[in-house]
């Protein structure tokens, strides 16, 4: 072994100051590349954040020292070791070390081990379940997440019955809101394909697997607890975003996390003023129908411009009611339009396959639609367009009428009138 | 002077070959089973899908260079675009690529005539362009849309026709690799030549050896799922419908076990080019040989218990620990390699050839692949970049600044025995910086955009990602400009390179004791390979090259014949 250390030129002294200078050189590269941390990184938005950015940190310290020293001497090889003018001798027939071999295969090992003690770690405490998650005014309460192409959808099972019994649910659409040290909880559900919901600022991802829907769907969780971030405005607004392909609009398929500096401002801002919408609904149908419709998915599909969507998987909704007479000879505007939200393939606009979602009083969850809910809609949509083909005096009965003909339902249009006088009733 | 090993037994007065015969073209275009003329056959045709699949990678950045959806009609178009890019570069490119050089190579590394099997081999090469026509007829049908790795229930209750033609063609190339593999095995177990025992054989059939394993082990669970899906599209089945009692997670778990594999199928074969071209062009032994062959079997190992990682987002929480753990030791073995082909390269006569630019390029790329490969073994960090351009930006550090760099490693440094002419050097240097700046300043900053927060397969992204994506895009356009460079390299030089000799880099192993190219049997006698592969600096090892230049280069006049 003796004879062939001579044989390698790697003790002279100009391997010592080139070895001094790259330990130099690595020692301020990897301070350097660990001052990007925070810069590469979205803002730390939730307690689980810091831990995964501090590994993340040791990951880089490491990973650093790999890249410095492989690098550092690929380039002292280059430089010291080439074949100079016109060379043509052979290097020193050198066949290896055992005991390095040993050594960058042991020091690898216990990096290795190092790191998933340390990983370990950060995942034990992040993953451990919280006790008192979703607390609202002093309650846990569910909050459950649907995704479905191309969009989220959030709902609070608010523990409330409105004044008919039935239990008030908040939908708050493709935006979370929560606020500063709740442990947030979602139960995550797919009505269609693999979703992932990922909040970058909070460094949180599950994927949304679907399951049997007789079986209740195979729901999976996601745990966060928002913390203050220097600098921010509250309520702060985090993106949410789909990390698993979903098909034609996955890149659109967003949301927003709403972080509400404390629960009073959650409660002043978010939680009342949504229950307060809910048990006082607007007495017009074509108001209603303007809420309604936003609470499901159609957003995700269609352009319309008086609500600022502007997906084109599905056929346009601007000016709707101007066409809708002329659709399918022998069916009124009412009666295409009801058709074509519960029935969309009866009629597939040229150009477009079918693959609208499926909504009706059978679905479940959140396209879940009943015949009150259709007339709200419809009522809303007769409005889209400039001299539309509805009976817009007569909407009250005509459109009713039409979802009679069409699906032989009666319609109480006399839903949500009157209700708002028994305001904030509990349970 | 010593008595030295000759590897021509008696022929090695009596050469006087004053000119070689190559292949006449049209030979390429018909059934051969001739594995020489199988192996530029498979790399031809792989050379023309990797020119398809990185058209459609200029057309990914050239869509991603806005946010906006502009270029592509509709998200989907853009989902079939990436689903057949990412098909063609893996099934089309990188697996055949390796069956080319190992088709060449392995049978002249061992001296023997041919492959084991001549007629299954020019079997599997045929195989493939069946294949690709299924695969590629299905992007103008109705096309995949879920991706290459075709998660159901996207790829089985909503994807189009085009998704039952990729299952196919996924199915006739699994089963050409198969093939392929049981192929390589039998010839490098049987037909060594006495003298080369195991430990004495060269690292690139050690390495195809290991791929040959892996893909033998492996494909038969790619051939089951694809099984599956395809009874799932079109004969009602639910094994991946949760509605009818099926499991989306079970197309997880055998895709992965297949395809986590895989990538040691796509990058291990590389590693066996970068012991060969390291040693022979820095004139020294590998450090290390028999560790360096058995990590590639560690790797084919333990490659085997990681698949889940690809599943961190989805699997049960408590079983995601322990794919952490062995995810993570993989990285130990990948070391041992990496460190010793510096300890190869220390001390060594370095030339600069463009096989060996290449080859550099490849450690110094390959290993941000694999510290970023550790950073998403630690699974809480990956849980945040999971599915985001960090991802894309690793596995392309580790497809792309690996094996395509072994790739044009290995074709620079073999086109001369393929073709009996060297390639263009400068050509090759200008060719190596384009491709080597292009593809740092594509994928570096594709680990910036996904930890800020750029899921992967988005046609339309946030706006903050906007000039990022920019750098990229146009870096992007200079790699994609990188390939003509090479592609004129290669089509000039095969007409007029200087005639390159049997051994023109005076290397050790036995395929450079034959004329370049070969003859159809090889090898006139049964060739006794030198006592060491890599023994380079030893009076013997310069008597033995010696003795080849002077039994084969000897005569003035050698020349190519067409």
């Amino acid at each position: 072994m003796e004879d062939n250390r001579s044989n390698t030129p790697s003790i002279s002294p100009a391997a010592i100051v080139v070895a001094a200078v790259f330990i130099i050189v690595s020692a301020i590269g990897i301070n350097w590349f660990t001052s990007f941390v925070p810069v590469v990184l979205p803002d730390q938005a939730s307690a689980e954040s810091k831990s995964v950015d501090e590994l993340f940190y040791i990951l880089v310290i490491i990973g650093g020292v790999v890249f410095f020293l492989i690098q550092g001497m690929l380039l002292i090889s280059v430089i010291f070791f080439r074949a100079r003018g016109d060379d043509r001798s052979d290097g020193p027939t050198y066949h290896g070390n055992p005991l390095l071999e040993l050594i960058w295969t042991i020091i690898p090992s216990l990096v290795v081990v190092f790191l998933a003690v340390v990983s370990f770690n950060v995942w034990s405490q992040n993953s451990e379940p919280k006790a008192a998650v979703n607390m609202i005014n002093g309650e846990e309460i569910a909050i459950k997440v649907t995704g479905a192409r191309y969009a989220w959808t959030h709902t609070y099972e608010t523990g409330r019955l409105d004044p008919d019994g039935d239990p008030i649910v908040i939908n708050s659409g493709d935006a979370l809101h929560t606020y500063i040290g709740q442990n947030v909880d979602l139960e995550l559900r797919t009505q269609d394909v693999i979703h992932s919901y990922w909040v970058p600022a909070m460094r949180v991802k599950q994927d949304l697997l679907p399951g049997n829907p007789a079986a209740g769907g195979r729901p999976t969780e996601i745990r966060f607890t928002p913390i203050r971030v220097e600098g921010a405005q509250y309520p702060a607004e985090y993106p949410i975003v789909c990390a698993e392909l979903c098909g034609d609009g996955h890149g659109r398929m967003r949301g927003t996390v709403v972080v509400y500096e404390d629960e009073q401002q959650f409660l002043e801002q978010f939680y009342d003023p949504a229950i307060h919408a809910i048990l006082n609904p607007p007495a017009d149908p074509v108001l209603r129908g303007e809420i309604v419709i936003q609470e499901y998915v159609c957003h995700s599909c269609h352009v319309l411009d008086s609500l600022g969507w502007t997906s084109r998987t599905g056929p346009s909704l601007n000016g709707i009611a101007d066409r809708a007479g002329e659709r399918v000879p022998g069916q009124s505007a009412e009666e295409y339009i009801v058709t074509s939200v519960w029935d969309a393939a009866a009629f597939l606009v040229p150009g477009y396959a079918e693959q609208m979602a499926q909504f009706g009083p059978d679905q479940p969850d959140t396209y879940q639609m009943d015949a009150e809910q259709l007339y709200s809609i419809v009522a809303y949509l007769c409005t889209q367009g400039e001299q539309s083909d509805c009976d817009l005096e007569n909407s009250t009965t005509a459109i009713p009428e039409a979802i009679k003909t069409v699906f032989g339902l009666e319609v109480d249009i006399t839903f949500g009138q009157g209700d708002g006088e028994a305001t904030d009733a509990e349970v | 002077m010593a008595t030295i090993a000759v590897p021509l037994g008696a022929e090695i007065e009596s050469h006087e070959a004053e000119a070689v015969q190559r292949p006449a073209l049209s030979e390429y275009l018909r059934w051969s089973v001739d594995h020489k003329i199988i192996g530029v056959q498979y790399g031809v045709a792989s050379f023309l899908f990797f020119i398809i699949g990185g058209a459609m990678a200029m057309l990914i950045r050239l869509e991603l260079w806005t946010p906006d959806l502009d270029v592509m009609v509709s998200g989907a178009a853009y989902n079939s675009l990436f689903t057949m890019h990412g098909t063609v570069m893996i099934f089309l490119f990188i697996i055949p690529m390796w069956a080319a050089f190992g088709n060449f190579v392995v049978p002249l590394q061992l001296g023997a005539k041919d492959m084991a099997f001549p007629w299954l081999n020019a079997f599997a090469f045929w195989l493939i362009p069946p294949a690709a026509i299924v695969v590629l007829l299905g992007y103008f049908v109705t096309p995949a849309e879920a991706g290459w790795t075709s998660y159901p229930p996207l790829s089985t209750l909503f994807s189009g026709d085009g998704q039952t033609l990729w299952a196919l063609g996924a199915h006739l190339l699994g089963i050409s690799s198969i093939m392929g593999s049981i192929n390589f095995i039998v010839t490098i177990f049987n037909m060594r030549p006495p003298q080369m025992t195991i430990w004495r054989m060269p690292l690139l059939c050690w390495a195809v050896l290991a791929t040959s394993i892996i893909a033998v082990m492996a494909t038969p669970f790619l051939a089951g799922a694809l099984t599956l899906l395809l009874l799932d599209r079109v004969a009602g089945t639910t094994f991946f419908d949760a509605a009818g009692g099926g499991d989306v997670l079970l197309w997880q778990n055998i895709f992965w076990f297949y395809s986590h594999p895989a990538v040691y199928i796509m990058v291990l074969p590389g590693m066996g080019v970068l012991s060969e071209v390291l040693s022979v062009h820095s004139r020294k032994p590998v450090f290390g040989y028999r560790m360096v062959g058995l990590s590639s079997m560690g790797i084919a190992f333990v490659g085997f218990t990681v698949w889940a990682h690809h599943m961190f987002t989805s699997l049960q929480p408590e079983l995601r620990i322990p794919f952490m753990i062995t995810t993570m030791i993989i990285a130990v073995p990948t070391g041992i390699k990496m460190f010793s082909w510096l300890g190869t390269i220390w001390g060594g006569k370095i030339r600069f050839t463009s096989a060996m630019l290449f080859a550099l390029g490849f450690m110094s790329m390959f290993v941000i692949g694999g510290i970023t490969g550790v950073m998403l073994a630690a699974l809480p960090f990956d849980i945040h970049v999971h599915d985001t351009y960090f991802v894309v930006s690793h596995f392309h550090f580790v497809l792309f600044g690996g094996s395509v760099f072994a790739i044009y490693a290995a074709l620079y440094h073999w086109f001369p025995k393929v073709t009996g002419r060297m390639m263009n050097e400068r050509l090759g240097r200008i060719h190596f910086a384009f491709t080597y700046f292009g593809f740092l300043f594509t994928f570096f900053p594709m680990h910036i955009v996904g930890m800020l927060g750029m899921p992967r397969r988005v046609a339309v992204y946030d706006e903050a990602f906007a000039n990022w994506n920019q750098l990229i895009s146009f870096s992007a356009f200079v790699l994609g400009f990188s390939t003509f460079i090479v592609i004129y390299n290669i089509i000039r030089s095969y007409y007029r390179g200087p005639v390159a000799g049997a051994n023109p880099w005076r290397a050790l192993t036995l395929e450079w004791a034959t004329t370049s190219p070969p003859p159809v049997t090889n090898f006139t006698d049964d060739p006794i390979p030198f006592e060491d592969p890599y023994g380079y600096g030893t009076e013997a090892s310069a008597a033995y090259l010696d003795a080849v230049e002077a039994a084969f280069d000897g005569n003035e006049n050698r020349t190519i014949l067409d």
